[in-house]
């Protein structure tokens, strides 16, 4: 029947379109293992050369150290900056809410080699370039957007007339806040943690360009493509996408997936 | 914790597991290190100098770790530099022509010409190389050189070919010939192309104008510009059948993988990269900085140099390039470093055929690398 | 409610945090930088000033011109091809698939999009080489083998990495969201499939669809990673030529006059998206 091939050829188109999109992450997995300098088919030995090599690298692990601490420092200043601006929009209007929302929803549309060129002007400017927390500033003002739009769809689901049960009973505005909304964003708190954990994790100009000598590990990656290509790329690039797919993983998990769900 | 016989038997094991994740700590790198202060020292540099294969051995004899920030090109090093901190490098490497530009900003110190051998140099000129003094200050100390020429895939061009720069005009070339991604050698090239020789780098309008013409008659047959990593990639998969801008430093490396690749002099001349050490300014490093330089010009250091994994250079001294042939026979061979041979470095300066890189000097490097933008966009 | 001189610090606490911190990391960069355009570099030290120099210099050039004009060649034929690419299966995922698959269909393709870019754009290198996977593979039937490196096409795979799990999950959203109702409708009325899609599907995901290709043209016009390592630079965009400039001597102002410029272009054109996908058609209902 014309309708089951169309269905079949429909099928086979969307998987089409995964393998194009998750090509490159498998291929660079099993790059990893691969003996070749430069793989191809057919494929060389197994081998975990590489794995080793990293791991006896002393300057990889200093770039994880420092990975970690930047996107985990990120993920709070950002959460933070997008809860307070989402739940300032889910209560109150006021003028002039319009640039208010743009100011903390604009940087995306600004891409990332501007942001890192302005940055670095701004940053060396006033004297806070060339630390990780030149870096870690530089992210939150990326990744705040997110936490915002996390945190504002959840407020979203909330009944509005709860925070003013809260206060009819005698609470106070702060005490509202503590034991009505955030536990009731907790779910896309953490989400909005992940999430914003997982974009500074892998975010490379604005890092490259502010971070002087400190290396993050999107960096070293970065100087590995610039300069001696092998497969330690591959073997740290395992690494760096397990940790973003956790991430993401559990972002999704925790809170998104319920989004989409609902929303359908 | 309660007092009874199994309480005693968790201690014993607690202790035993803290030993255990103790000795596991200690054993990975980066804390070992952490236990042991080691001094760190900022280097600024071409790819591949701050990396164990040249610095390991310095590092664990002196207690000291490399930090190195890779840059690749002369303008990289001075934008890179002069966006950071004053003291922020406590050791430059730079290229001979470009001293003279740190020198003015103020980015290095002086420097004890008599801490340095150079008594054994292998050619006169190194001993006064243009560029690393100022009057008879030195400020920058030579290290290791290497010549720039026609470097090309063997199996899609032959030797006869390549012995001319035209040989990148070769239409079976169309698409597969590559340029370094910067202005200065490849322009250079060009120059001594059109016949400018020794005064490659002093261009007149009209030879200004000509290089434009030439380098733009070639840019059908480009197929793509690449940095350091992009190069190496290029010539050793294939994708680029000759790459302009370069020399043995590129194809040397691939030589020593077997890749089918190689550079040659070609008659119009060859240039020569040289490559210096400075002791930043303002580091408070400066004893252990020159003991590295000293190292990097002894006999061990010079040979390490040579057998560079990142790109290979020659020995600069009568002590290194003995040891070199000693040590490494093949790589000296393969290099011409052995006294006599055809092709061998200090007899094709002697003759003339190879010109010390340089900065223009009529135009400036912004109108060289404004017009490079141009070719690329062409 | 709140009294009008009374400072409402409950209000002002979760108010002013982000007022203040994107005052001085987002709009201080930023104006910073469209300050700095009017610097001069001398000796390789950005210096204050205030001259038309830099823009005089970079706006008469012609190379400027080309990279921009190819920048917004490239970035919109890269949206376009995304969008259309994704079509297909973001419509299969809307309404033929269950809602159980749409979900694990968005749940894996949001995966791919906040991981490292560039080791995905590495592992493109290696598959499209001459002597890479694709090429291998291609071999065994007899085919090729095709230069994909350095060239546009290059380019292209690398933006339609970025892009394509962007398109296809907000076109699969917007679509899912479309009332079914009105489908039935049409088809009812005698509509065939692809009218259908062409007359009631797409105006109706109209406002969704300018947003994912105008997503797709930012992304594409500010990346530099695909026309660099994927398209050798053939020819240079203008994110290259920002880093160009910045590498070398230190010419931030430069580099600021082409980001100034690509901002403009990308405000522009964003706006004009958004009008266009909020617009009301003459003599239809709102």
């Amino acid at each position: 029947m014309k309708g089951r091939g169309l269905n079949i050829a429909l099928c086979l188109y969307v998987g089409l379109i995964f393998i194009f999109v998750f090509a490159p992450i498998i291929f660079s997995l099993i790059f990893s293992f691969n003996s070749q300098r430069f793989p191809t088919i057919p494929l060389g030995e197994f081998s975990t050369e590489w794995y080793v090599k990293i791991f006896n690298d002393e300057d990889v692990w200093k770039a994880v150290r420092n990975s970690v601490i930047v996107s985990s420092s990120t993920a709070v200043l950002a959460t933070i900056l997008g809860f307070c601006t989402a739940y300032s929009d889910f209560r109150y209007n006021f003028r002039f809410k319009g640039p208010y929302l743009a100011l903390i929803l604009l940087p995306p549309t600004i891409p990332l080699i501007i942001m890192a060129l302005a940055m670095l002007a701004w940053l060396s400017r006033i004297g806070m370039s060339g630390q990780l927390w030149s870096i870690i500033l530089a992210h939150s003002v990326l990744t705040a957007p997110f936490a915002m739009a996390i945190i504002r769809l959840r407020l979203h689901q909330m009944d509005p007339d709860l925070e003013a049960a809260a206060w009819n009973l005698g609470g106070t505005e702060w005490q509202a806040m503590r034991h009505v909304i955030v536990p009731f964003c907790a779910p896309a708190i953490v989400s909005a943690l992940c999430l914003t954990a997982a974009v500074s994790f892998d975010e490379f100009a604005v890092a490259w360009f502010v971070s002087g000598l400190n290396k993050t590990v999107p960096i070293v990656i970065l100087e590995i493509v610039q300069g001696n290509i092998d497969p330690t790329v591959n073997a740290i690039g395992t690494f760096v996408f397990l940790t973003s797919m956790t991430l993401v993983v559990l972002a999704q998990v925790i809170f998104l997936s319920r989004q989409i769900k609902s929303h359908s | 914790m309660a007092k009874d016989p199994k309480s005693n038997q968790k201690h014993y094991l607690r202790r035993d597991v803290l030993r255990l994740g103790g000795g596991v700590a200690l054993s990975t790198p980066f804390v070992s290190r952490a236990w042991a202060q080691t001094t760190e020292i900022n280097m600024l540099a071409w790819y591949g100098h701050g990396e164990p294969d040249i610095v390991g051995a310095f590092e664990e004899a002196n207690n000291v770790k490399f930090v190195p920030k890779y840059y690749a090109g002369g303008d990289n090093m001075l934008a890179l530099i002069a966006q950071s901190p004053p003291g922020t490098y406590d050791i430059i490497l730079s290229d001979a022509e470009f001293v003279q530009q740190l020198n003015l900003a103020g980015y290095i110190e002086e420097m004890d010409a008599n801490d340095y051998p150079f008594d054994d140099m292998l050619h006169e000129d190194f001993t006064k190389f243009p560029g690393h003094w100022d009057g008879d200050t030195l400020f920058s100390m030579m290290v290791r050189c290497g010549h720039l020429g026609v470097s090309y895939n063997t199996t899609a061009m032959s030797a006869e070919e390549a012995s001319s720069y035209d040989g990148f005009w070769k239409p079976e070339l169309a698409g597969k010939v590559g340029h370094f991604d910067w202005h200065l050698p490849n322009l250079g090239m060009m120059s001594l192309l059109n016949g400018n020789s020794a005064g490659l780098w002093d261009l007149s309008d009209d030879q200004w104008a000509a290089v434009q013409e030439k380098t733009m008659s070639l840019r059908t047959q480009v197929g793509g510009f690449f940095d350091y990593g992009g190069t190496f990639n290029g010539m050793k998969n294939g994708e680029m059948l000759a790459m302009c801008g370069i020399g043995d430093w590129i194809t040397g490396a691939l030589e020593r993988d077997g890749a089918p690749v190689a550079s040659v002099i070609p008659k119009e001349g060859g240039i020569q990269w040289t490559e210096s050490y400075c002791i930043g300014k303002g580091t408070d490093k400066a004893d252990i900085v020159k003991t590295f330089i000293q190292y990097m010009l002894s006999p061990e250091g010079q040979t390490k140099s040579a057998q560079m994994l990142a790109y290979p250079g020659f020995a600069i001294t009568k002590a290194g390039r003995a040891m070199l042939q000693d040590v490494d026979p093949a790589e000296a061979k393969r290099s011409h470093q052995i006294d006599g041979m055809v092709n061998e470095p200090i007899a094709l300066i002697d003759d003339g055929r190879i010109h010390y890189r340089d900065i223009p000097q009529q135009q400036s490097l912004e109108d060289w690398n404004d017009f490079w933008s141009e070719y690329k966009n062409a | 409610m709140k009294g009008q001189l009374k400072f409402d610090v409950y209000a002002l606490t979760w108010r002013l945090p982000i007022i203040l911190w994107q005052l001085l990391f987002f709009v201080g960069p930023v104006v910073y930088m469209i300050v700095i355009s009017l610097f001069v570099v001398k000796n390789y030290r950005m210096t204050e000033a205030f001259e038309l120099v830099n823009w005089a210099r970079m706006l008469t050039r012609g190379y400027f011109w080309d990279s921009y004009a190819y920048t917004l060649f490239i970035a919109s034929l890269s949206a376009t091809i995304a969008m259309v690419v994704a079509f297909p299966a973001a419509w299969t995922l809307a309404f033929r698939a269950t809602e159980a698959q749409r979900r694990w269909a968005v749940f894996l393709l949001i995966i791919p999009f906040f991981t490292s870019y560039l080791v995905r754009t590495f592992s493109w290198y290696v598959i499209l080489a001459e002597s890479g996977v694709l090429n291998a593979m291609l071999g065994y039937v007899g085919l090729g083998p095709f230069k994909m490196l350095n060239t546009h096409f290059g380019t292209l795979i690398g933006y339609l990495t970025l892009t394509l799990p962007l398109a296809v999950i907000l076109q699969t959203v917007t679509m899912a969201n479309i009332d079914k109702t009105l489908i039935e409708a049409a088809r009812n009325l005698g509509c065939k499939p692809f009218a259908t899609i062409w007359r009631v599907v797409l105006p109706l995901s109209k406002t969704g669809f300018i947003v994912a290709a105008l997503f797709c043209f930012i992304l594409a016009f500010g990346d530099f990673v695909a026309p660099f390592y994927l398209g050798g630079s053939q020819e240079p965009t203008l994110p290259i030529l920002i880093l160009d400039t910045t590498k070398s001597g230190q010419q931030w102002p430069r580099a600021a006059v082409v980001a100034i410029m690509m901002m403009a272009t990308l405000f522009t054109v964003a706006f004009t998206a958004i009008a266009l996908a909020y617009r009301t058609p003459k003599g239809a209902k709102a």
